[in-house]
């Protein structure tokens, strides 16, 4: 039998941090429900779930969980917090607890990643401006020789542009002709757009360190950047967690600006309504099946089920209705795949691909060919725990199939497709 | 100001089972009722529900007879399709304004005999059946609804919508629709008002979590209720709605809609649910024995009377599965396979555990409606935070308004038996304030001359009804009429379509005297509920209400047999021609008639005594009160406060003091009971107080003796002097004791006796208080630790929030288990305290300076008491009332009512609400001043009596007797007034002397001949 762990007159100072700093933030409310940790794919792992997490807290457990690596696993996707019947905020706990480590001591993934987007005043990878606008530019070129995109335009810092559109550092980087069918819809259906210079990249690893000065530092400047080009719609490309970090930042340092902040999905859908984006599912004539995750941060943790509606009309649009199969649950109900919060980085592998576990056998459930994920660490997750647990499915940013579906798609923008659309319409 | 005249009615918001309680209660006290209910007919929830928790009566089966009575009754005025819109005056005199919607079939033509539905084109949902089925637009409620009359859903008819079809009227046949009724707004004016509105089911639907929108085999308990009841949409059979397949696994997600403030903004715990889904769990099971019932809860709520037994017999005896897990959330399968996942978090392992079910069922909570909520407010009755109707611990039903009282789930989600005992105690309360207008409004019959029919050869009228299509379609019912018109002494034969209704009635009665007529026998439907209706038709007729036999050819004959037509109509007439043979034999009955004495005695004079006297004064009676110690008070005097924090020492001296200057009130102190002999109306009682005798002659009796608190053997109670008892606990918060200011370390340990082997049951109370302590002693000290090791927290209803509160504050709960029970440890300057922690599973040690057991309520168990006035004790030591539902403050015997602690554990208002209850039976019988029993009770033959004593013994109701003196001493005799022709006696007599009149072998044996 473990020792007794003596209790009484033990200082609970996360407890009373907690009750101090965060709106619905009295652990010692909790009812030890269960319903936060029946509902997570992190319970079980390192022996934590949250009911044992609030538990130590409110017990004045300080030392055991204020170093705990598990809250590098948790991935804050809120689903907790959504049902909590004491509506106690738990991962704005975690969160919190991530801030108290010291910075040095964070998981070098994620540090490195925060402290390179400020350093480089672009993105997470440290890629210079130099190298961004020569990758734009000769992109630009290639694409322009592609039959239909001759006018193609792309470019940085145009003063007035509409649209200032991010763009997630992992293309540019590491497979830049995923930038192409992307640049192909906005050109397609007229977008006045342009990228922007400072903070350009859409990721926002200083989120995840829990580093609140350079999470603002990195939306501050973006912000104030885009608001002297004078755009008048901010686009967030097919990302959860960059999405979330601008929307959520703009709150949280109460950032002035006057642009509109959207999805790109968001115009997806607008410009498939206004048949400026001519989609359809005529190629899909095999009957290949798709399935779609829901980012947390995009759906739950900000836009809800509007959005996962919305989310739905562009994939239908695209894949036919009949080739689309819901993994159960969905919507703001959907589990997190176990790629947020920056676990991607954070160097708990194991963890993460048994948290992933959960999402894996949703999506095997759905007998889908194929996995949209519009979203960077979503698609990196699903992709991983695929090959992880060797399934055959294939995933997809939305911006493939789109193009694939207006026949725009070039040879090279086809990594992730399998062998079944690889040829497909060249 | 002019003082208006105190008027002696009442009206009555809400005709669920608590307004029909307080209704019948009132008009049968001596004032005018108007019993006013927003749908077509009366009856609320508990007409929906199959069977009542925990005795599993069928819900119908024991609701019926008040409903018929509640229609019949003649100090009662139903206004159906009507709410309130505004109310002005004062108590003793309000003006009530009311809007009542059209019915569009004219309640006094109706017939009910269903050929309008039968024929309407328009379906609609059936709210009846939670909209599981469909209904028609014009429609009865249920089929046993009062009124049962037709009514039309204008939102649907095609006529009243698009001015098309009009095909009801057509078929009518009693012309009793009418398209141009209008809405109607009317004025009332009334002594005192009673809101017993009900309450809303929470409705799950727009939300995510559980799938509701979802599936149709995730579905509400109200919904559930509806699949089990034989009158449901599946007849009973519980099927998957969504390919309505047999089910095998069933769930139940316990708190859907309360505790929580997140998901909805409930925080208050219904207090029900949890015994209803084991109810529901054992129904299904006993429906199909092979199913899984699995219920995932957090805090099992089974605080009742009877209530734990039937939860531990639901685990021991039915196999019911439960799993301490609030799950997250319900889906279903990306492949759209039936079967509902639910992932829980498995306490035994640690890990999240995945199963499906074929039907999931949500634990709906009690919520009060908003429209509800805005006529509170706009009649000035104000509300708590959740929504519940402010009222006092010491006034319980009184609202903030004078003169309106409240009573059922607007005081506070609750069950049927304290609901009833809320519609007694409101009954009581508005009574007392218009004691000067009793009897000013009411109404009575004029009795008819009875004419004698000795001598007389029998004349049998013999009436055969079709009840519409009920009977009609199955039976030949002229065919029976035919038959009966050869049998021995029928004198005459009719048919009618529906023999109950009201033009019906005048014919049977001028029949009756035209054809001098003088047995009667009817076959139609039940005569559990139209016994009294026929009876009435005979004594309007002069005849003797005794002579007169109801066959019941519909549930018999009808309902059962109804793919056997030929055989059913061959049975209707077999017993038609037994029920004249018998009839032929009946000779006229009397009943006794029984003037009641005007006191009332209450044994006991702790707060449910004391409360029960002063109501029972309020009235105008005179009360003796008979307390075993040398002052008032019983357990109260130990009581610091009340769940809602009044001071008891306050209002209890305000009660002593009431109670001591009350001229009608009589105290007996350091008494008790040395003899008791008499029944109802008229019981003779010695009080003795050491030498002193006193005797007393008293109507009523009201058994209120409370009872204890367990004095522990365990955690070192007793050995070390920081261990207390939660009342010791109290007892310093009365002193105010400065040791309680530096305690910096207190502990609780609940269920200190209670829910154990030789104690099952729960004592309701304790959770509650230790809350309460808890947040006494952080106001005290706030940096105090605070630990409470229980099993179940039972802070039910609004008390809800106080366990909430504790636990913002920094109250830490600890959950045990029997098996793993606390140790306690005198650790030298602290106590120390081990136990293991829920959720961690790993043992805490807790250094305290106090600690407090929250120990069990014990009854005196009274033999002796029972024994005088023949009442029984149950199992656990307390006193078995009539009816665990819908009698809980009587007893099966007359004149004798319960109340308190003596009854079950209870708090301080429902303490004071059932002793306003009892008083409020106990007046209904007072103040009729006599009472008529009934005709049907045992008789002894004394030539054939051999003086056994048998029967004496064998009577649960005290009735026979020896004769001791005159011709036939030695022999039996039975007290009439006692009586309640159970048969009992009749059944043990070895000498054949005793007959149970009505019922006598020559008659049964006339009949069986006749088969």
């Amino acid at each position: 039998m473990t020792e007794a762990l003596e209790v009484t007159g033990n200082p609970s100072r996360i407890r009373d941090k907690a009750l101090a700093l965060i709106p619905d933030g009295n652990l010692s409310a909790c009812l030890t429900c269960g319903t936060c940790t029946s509902g997570c794919p992190a319970t079980g792992q390192m022996d934590m779930d949250p009911r044992k997490f609030l538990r130590m807290a409110v017990l004045g457990m300080d030392e055991t969980i204020e170093r705990h690596p598990w809250v590098w696993v948790c991935t804050m996707c809120k689903r907790c917090y959504d049902v909590c019947p004491m509506s106690i905020n738990i991962p704005q706990l975690i969160y919190d607890l991530r801030a108290e480590w010291p910075r040095e001591e964070r998981p070098k993934g994620i540090l490195g990643s925060c402290d390179h987007h400020i350093k480089s005043c672009g993105g997470a990878m440290g890629v210079s401006l130099e190298d961004f606008k020569f990758t734009i530019e000769d992109l630009a070129e290639e694409c322009r020789e592609q039959p239909g995109f001759k006018a193609l335009k792309a470019d940085l810092d145009r003063q007035g542009a509409f649209f200032a559109l991010n763009q997630n550092s992992r293309e540019p980087v590491t497979e830049p002709d995923e930038m192409l069918p992307l640049w192909k819809i906005l050109h397609t259906v007229g977008a006045d757009w342009t990228y922007y210079s400072k903070m350009w990249g859409g990721e926002n690893y200083c989120m995840f360190l829990a580093d609140d000065p350079s999470w603002e530092t990195i939306i501050r400047t973006q912000v104030e950047h885009i608001e002297k080009l004078g755009c008048k719609v901010f686009i967030n490309t097919e990302c959860g967690h960059s999405f979330y970090a601008v929307w959520q930042g703009l709150q949280r340092f109460n950032i002035p600006h006057t642009f509109e902040f959207k999805s790109i999905i968001e115009y997806y859908a607008q410009w498939i309504r206004e048949g400026k984006l001519p989609v359809n599912a005529d190629w899909n004539t095999h009957g290949i099946k798709f399935t779609v995750q829901d980012p947390c941060n995009l759906i739950r943790k900000s836009l809800g089920d509007t959005m996962a509606d919305e989310l739905r009309f562009v994939v239908k649009s695209v894949v036919g209705e009949d080739n689309f199969i819901d993994m159960t649950p969905n919507h703001s109900m959907n589990f997190c795949c176990g790629g947020g919060g920056g676990s991607l980085q954070a160097g708990f592998t194991e963890e993460r691909h048994a948290y992933g576990t959960v999402k894996f056998n949703q999506i095997m459930a759905t007998g889908a060919d194929y996995v949209i994920t519009p979203c960077h660490n979503c698609h990196a997750q699903v992709e991983d725990i695929g090959h992880h647990f060797e399934a055959t499915y294939h995933t997809v940013h939305l911006w493939t199939l789109i193009c694939l579906s207006l026949g725009s798609l070039g040879e090279n923008e086809r990594t992730y497709l399998g062998p079944d659309l690889a040829e497909y319409g060249l | 100001m002019s003082v208006k005249e105190t008027l002696g009615s009442v009206l009555i918001a809400g005709g669920g089972i608590g307004g029909i309680q307080a209704a019948l209660d009132l008009a049968n006290s001596g004032y005018y009722v108007y019993l006013v209910e927003k749908s077509p007919s009366i009856g609320g929830v508990m007409a929906q529900l199959d069977k009542t928790f925990p005795t599993n009566d069928c819900s119908m089966c024991i609701m019926s007879p008040k409903l018929v009575e509640v229609g019949r009754h003649l100090n009662i005025e139903l206004l159906t399709l009507a709410e309130i819109q505004g109310v002005s005056g004062e108590k003793g005199n309000f003006e009530v304004a009311l809007f009542q919607k059209a019915r569009y079939v004219d309640m006094d033509k109706c017939i009910a005999c269903g050929a309008c539905t039968e024929k309407c084109p328009v379906k609609v949902e059936d709210v009846y059946n939670e909209g599981l089925v469909t209904r028609k637009a014009i429609y009865a409620l249920y089929p046993q609804a009062v009124p049962l009359k037709y009514s039309i859903d204008a939102d649907k008819c095609l006529k009243l919508t698009k001015g098309k079809c009009g095909i009801c009227a057509k078929k009518c046949p009693a012309g009793a629709i009418n398209y141009e009724d209008t809405d109607k707004t009317l004025a009332i004016n009334v002594g005192a008002i009673i809101l017993s509105p009900g309450f809303k089911a929470y409705d799950p639907s727009g939300k995510d979590i559980y799938n509701y929108d979802g599936s149709p085999d995730v579905v509400t308990s109200l919904e559930f209720e509806r699949l089990l009841s034989a009158s449901g949409p599946n007849q009973g059979h519980v099927v998957r709605m969504s390919d309505h397949g047999k089910p095998k696994k069933i769930a139940w997600l316990q708190c859907v809609g309360s505790r929580d403030i997140n998901t909805c903004n409930n925080a208050h715990c219904s207090s029900v649910c949890c015994m209803y889904a084991i109810k529901q769990a054992i129904i299904a099971k006993e429906h199909d024995p092979s199913l899984e019932c699995t219920i995932f809860y957090m805090d099992m709520r089974t605080h009742g009377k009877g209530f734990e037994s039937c939860y531990n017999e639901a685990k021991e005896k039915h196999g019911i599965r439960f799993v301490r897990c609030r799950v997250h959330s319900v889906f279903g399968q990306a492949t759209g396979e039936v079967g509902q996942i639910i992932d829980y978090l498995d306490e035994t392992t640690g890990k999240v555990t995945r199963e499906i079910y074929d039907i999931v069922v949500l634990s709906v909570g009690m919520e009060i409606s908003p429209e509800v909520k805005a006529l509170a407010q706009n009649m000035g009755v104000a509300l708590t935070p959740g929504g519940f109707a402010k009222t006092d611990s010491f006034n319980p039903v009184a609202t903030t308004r004078e003169g309106i009282y409240v009573c059922g789930a607007l005081q506070g989600p609750k069950d049927i038996p304290q609901s009833v005992i809320e519609a007694g105690s409101a009954a009581l309360s508005a009574g007392a304030s218009l004691t000067t207008a009793r009897g000013t409004l009411t109404r009575a019959l004029t009795p008819v001359q009875e004419n004698d029919i000795t001598g007389e050869r029998p004349r049998v009228g013999v009436f055969v009804c079709h009840c519409g299509i009920n009977i009609g379609s199955v039976v030949d019912v002229p065919g029976v009429r035919d038959f009966a018109k050869g049998l021995p002494f029928v004198e005459y034969v009719a048919d009618n379509l529906y023999s109950c209704s009201q033009d019906t009635q005048d014919a049977i009665t001028k029949v009756i005297k035209e054809q001098k007529l003088n047995r009667i026998v009817v076959a139609a439907c039940s005569p559990r509920t139209h016994d009294p209706l026929f009876q009435e038709t005979l004594l309007n007729a002069g005849l003797n209400k005794y002579l007169f036999e109801m066959v019941n050819i519909r549930n018999h004959n009808s309902w059962v047999h109804k793919d056997q037509p030929l055989e059913a109509t061959i049975k209707a007439q077999e017993m038609v021609r037994m029920a004249v043979a018998k009839v032929a034999l009946f000779t006229p009955l009397t009943e006794a008639e029984l003037s009641i004495d005007q006191n009332a005695l209450v044994i006991g004079g702790g707060l449910s005594g004391m409360a029960a006297a002063k109501a029972l004064s309020s009235q105008g009676y005179h009360v003796s009160i008979v307390e075993k110690d040398q002052t008032l008070g019983g357990q109260a005097t130990h009581l610091f406060t009340t769940a809602k924090g009044e001071s008891i020492q306050k209002g209890l001296q305000e009660l002593v003091s009431d109670v001591t200057r009350d001229e009608n009130i009589d105290l007996f102190l350091g008494a008790e009971l040395s003899e008791v002999d008499g029944f109802v109306g008229s019981f003779h009682s010695t009080i003795t107080q050491k030498e002193h005798t006193t005797s007393t002659t008293h109507g009523v009796t009201i058994i209120a003796t409370g009872a204890t608190e367990y004095q522990p053997d365990e955690y070192l109670y007793g050995k070390d002097p920081r261990v207390l008892t939660g009342l010791d606990l109290d007892r310093k918060f009365i002193a105010e004791d400065p040791a309680l200011n530096t305690v910096q370390s207190a502990v609780f340990i609940q269920c200190v006796g209670s829910r154990e082997p030789g104690r099952p049951y729960c004592s309701r109370i304790c959770c509650t208080h230790t809350v309460v302590s808890a947040l006494h002693l952080k106001e005290k000290n706030p940096s105090m630790q605070i630990f409470v090791l229980y099993r179940d927290i039972r802070t039910y209803g609004e008390r809800e929030a106080l366990y909430q509160e504790a636990r913002e504050k920094g109250v830490i709960f600890i959950r045990y288990s029997t098996d793993d029970k606390p140790v306690v440890e005198d650790g030298g300057e602290h106590l120390t305290i081990t136990v293991t922690d829920h959720v961690l599973k790993r043992p805490l040690a807790i250094q305290a300076d106090l600690l407090t057991l929250a120990t069990a309520v014990v009854p005196y168990r009274d033999e002796k008491l029972a024994q005088f006035f023949k009442v029984p004790i149950n199992d656990e030591g307390f006193f078995a009332e009539a009816h665990v539902k819908l009698a809980p403050s009587n007893f099966a015997v007359d004149g004798v009512f319960l109340c308190g602690l003596a009854h079950y554990p209870k708090p301080v208002d429902e303490s004071i609400a059932q002793a306003q209850a009892a008083a409020s039976s106990a007046t209904r019988l007072l103040s009729g001043k006599t009472i008529n029993t009934s005709g049907n009770v045992a008789a002894v033959n004394p030539a054939l009596c051999s003086g056994c004593g048998v029967c004496e013994a064998i009577c649960p109701y005290n009735a026979p007797s020896l004769i001791t003196d005159g011709r036939d001493a030695g022999k039996a005799r039975i007290n009439p007034v006692i009586c309640k022709g159970c048969g009992a006696c009749v059944a043990s007599c070895r000498s054949g002397a005793l007959q149970l009149k009505g019922f006598e072998e020559g008659q049964l044996m006339a009949m069986i001949d006749n088969i």
